[in-house]
């Protein structure tokens, strides 16, 4: 696979202050990559580069192969942006927002009809065509969003912390036609999130804070290089127990019968459980989220920043 | 320029969506004509058709107040986000400015139009050629003023700052241009503003044409108002309208300059992590 988004020695500056500190990253064709950190991290500035709308100060910028400054025109044909806040036009309607997109980005008025009607299937809008955009839900109105940020066929599709403001149940929806869309086109998808475990979907992740990142990889690396796998044991015989889990050298600490440990290598756990399984009631493990990768990487979590 | 075509399609949209908007804008003028009318029928002796003489003033100082305030579409765009759908698609910069212009100068002229119909009730006579005459000088009016307004929308960059530069303007160009008021009943010390402003002969170009005056005498154009007499230097509505076109093409290429370089970014775009 290919990268569609390369990013060198990336700074932007504002007079003395260095909103981004000479970043490197790259996201690969067809991957879903999650760009994470706290707020004043250096995230939007980065975003706004990466969209054409700011200029960099150094560094070297590609998306599909062309230069974000040098060859906006060309870069912007193949990115679809959601951002945040409506950008949509709320006196006009749903089929008119797409078709002036459309326009603006070139689309052959009877190719347009046919792509509006796809990118609205896909976010289950069809019936809503003929509607103005301002009486539409506020959920809905993020759908009409998605699907005009597809509809001129991009190759990286940006998305703005694409759930923010919405209930748990349309945050679900929109995570639905996201992954369904992304199945269906192949597309790339660059994403900001506050949830974390919307996170969790993504091929690879990105943390940045005070203008660098911090860390990146996938979801499990991350979680295995910042953060250990814990172990609760409820013991039938505690001293014993105790005793036995000295002999395996394992970290642990103990609240009468109960024993939380961590476990750096899963083999030895197993291990471990069959062979004291006449002394195990109960036991539970608990993966490291990403949310503890965030709080290990940037001693934050990311509701609170 | 297809784009450019895009964007004023959908900027004409836009506007019959806002009916408030639309009817607000001609309640004006409608204003302007019933409060004027009387001015003009009790104080205005030497001019030869009062009423038409008024209506034409009032179109065109339509077209000159409604080219500028439509300028403050583009304010609302940058408030309402829909600037940013704009600004990260594959148009220039180039492009989007003169969409914007265009669109305030055809809704301009529109409305305009809509005030020259009613007069034509009102008595105003118009042939073919004429009637062709005032839309061109009603377009040069629409870009010339279009131009300085979206100017002023994007040097200011919000609507109070926008409405404030734009009242201080408004008032004196208008009520200096010989459109409500004859200039040759104002005071001679106000002269010399009249002579500066751009709105004394696009006024006095389209009542020339709205009122077939091509076969007058010098003298008499000069005693309506129509040509000036600047310390013995006769200037006739023709060469107004060259100085009219001239401002036009500063206001454009300026217009479009500023566009070109002004940072959006900083109004709205993903701020809510700054």
């Amino acid at each position: 696979m290919t990268n569609i988004i390369e990013v060198n020695h990336f700074t932007k500056r504002y007079g003395n202050f260095t909103a981004v500190d000479d970043i490197s990253f790259s996201v690969k064709e067809g991957a879903i990559f999650s760009f994470l950190g706290p707020n004043g991290a250096g995230k939007s500035t980065t975003i706004n580069t990466l969209c054409t709308i700011l200029d960099k100060t150094e560094g070297e910028i590609y998306i599909g192969g062309h230069d974000v400054t040098k060859q906006k025109d060309l870069v912007r044909k193949d990115i679809g942006i959601v951002f945040q806040e409506s950008t949509l036009d709320q006196k006009l309607t749903v089929e008119e927002n797409l078709l002036f997109h459309c326009d603006f980005y070139g689309v052959p008025r009877k190719e347009a009809n046919q792509r509006i009607d796809f990118v609205l299937n896909l976010v289950d809008l069809k019936d809503r065509k003929k509607d103005v955009v301002g009486s539409l839900s506020g959920g809905m109105k993020r759908r009409v969003e998605i699907a005009r940020g597809l509809v001129h066929d991009p190759r990286v599709l940006f998305l703005d912390e694409p759930t923010a403001g919405l209930d748990p149940q349309t945050r679900a929806n929109v995570w639905d036609y996201i992954r369904r869309l992304q199945k269906q086109k192949n597309i790339t998808i660059f994403l900001t999130t506050h949830y974390m475990d919307e996170a969790e979907i993504s091929s690879s992740v990105a943390i940045m804070d005070h203008g660098k990142i911090v860390a990146s990889g996938t979801p499990a690396k991350l979680k295995s290089q910042f953060t250990g796998t814990r172990m609760e044991i409820t013991a039938a015989d505690p001293n014993n127990m105790a005793a036995c889990l000295k002999k395996s050298n394992f970290q642990f600490s103990q609240a009468d019968c109960h024993f939380d440990l961590s476990i750096k290598e899963n083999k030895k756990a197993i291990d471990f459980l069959s062979r004291e399984k006449n002394n195990i009631q109960d036991f539970e493990v608990t993966k490291g989220s990403l949310n503890d990768v965030f709080l290990a990487v940037t001693g934050r979590e990311i509701r609170e920043s | 320029m297809k784009k450019t075509a895009a964007i004023l399609r959908r900027n004409l949209l836009n506007f019959t969506r806002d009916k408030v908007r639309m009817i607000g804008s001609f309640v004006m003028s409608f204003f302007f004509l019933f409060v004027f009318s009387f001015v003009m029928k009790s104080s205005v002796g030497r001019i030869a058709q009062p009423m038409n003489y008024l209506i034409s003033g009032i179109i065109i100082m339509t077209v000159f107040q409604q080219a500028l305030n439509n300028s403050t579409a583009i304010l609302d765009d940058i408030s309402n986000g829909f600037m940013k759908e704009i600004l990260v698609a594959p148009i220039s910069r180039r492009e989007i400015s003169i969409g914007q212009i265009l669109s305030s100068s055809v809704i301009a002229v529109l409305q305009g139009l809509i005030i020259l119909i009613a007069g034509l009730f009102m008595g105003l006579r118009l042939d073919l050629l004429h009637f062709i005459g005032t839309v061109g000088i009603m377009a040069v009016a629409g870009i010339t003023f279009g131009s300085l307004g979206l100017f002023i929308a994007t040097v200011s960059k919000g609507s109070s700052a926008f409405q404030v530069l734009s009242t201080i303007l408004v008032m004196p160009l208008t009520f200096l241009s010989g459109a409500y008021i004859p200039t040759t009943i104002l005071p001679n010390f106000l002269l010399p503003v009249v002579y500066i402003n751009p709105l004394t002969y696009i006024t006095s170009i389209f009542r020339f044409i709205t009122m077939s005056m091509e076969n007058l005498p010098v003298s008499q154009l000069v005693e309506e108002g129509i040509a000036f007499n600047i310390h013995g230097f006769i200037l006739m509505p023709q060469m107004g309208l060259l100085i009219v076109i001239a401002i036009g093409l500063c206001f454009f290429a300026l217009c479009v300059r500023k566009f070109n370089q002004a940072d959006f970014s900083v109004v709205k775009t993903f701020h809510h992590h700054m």
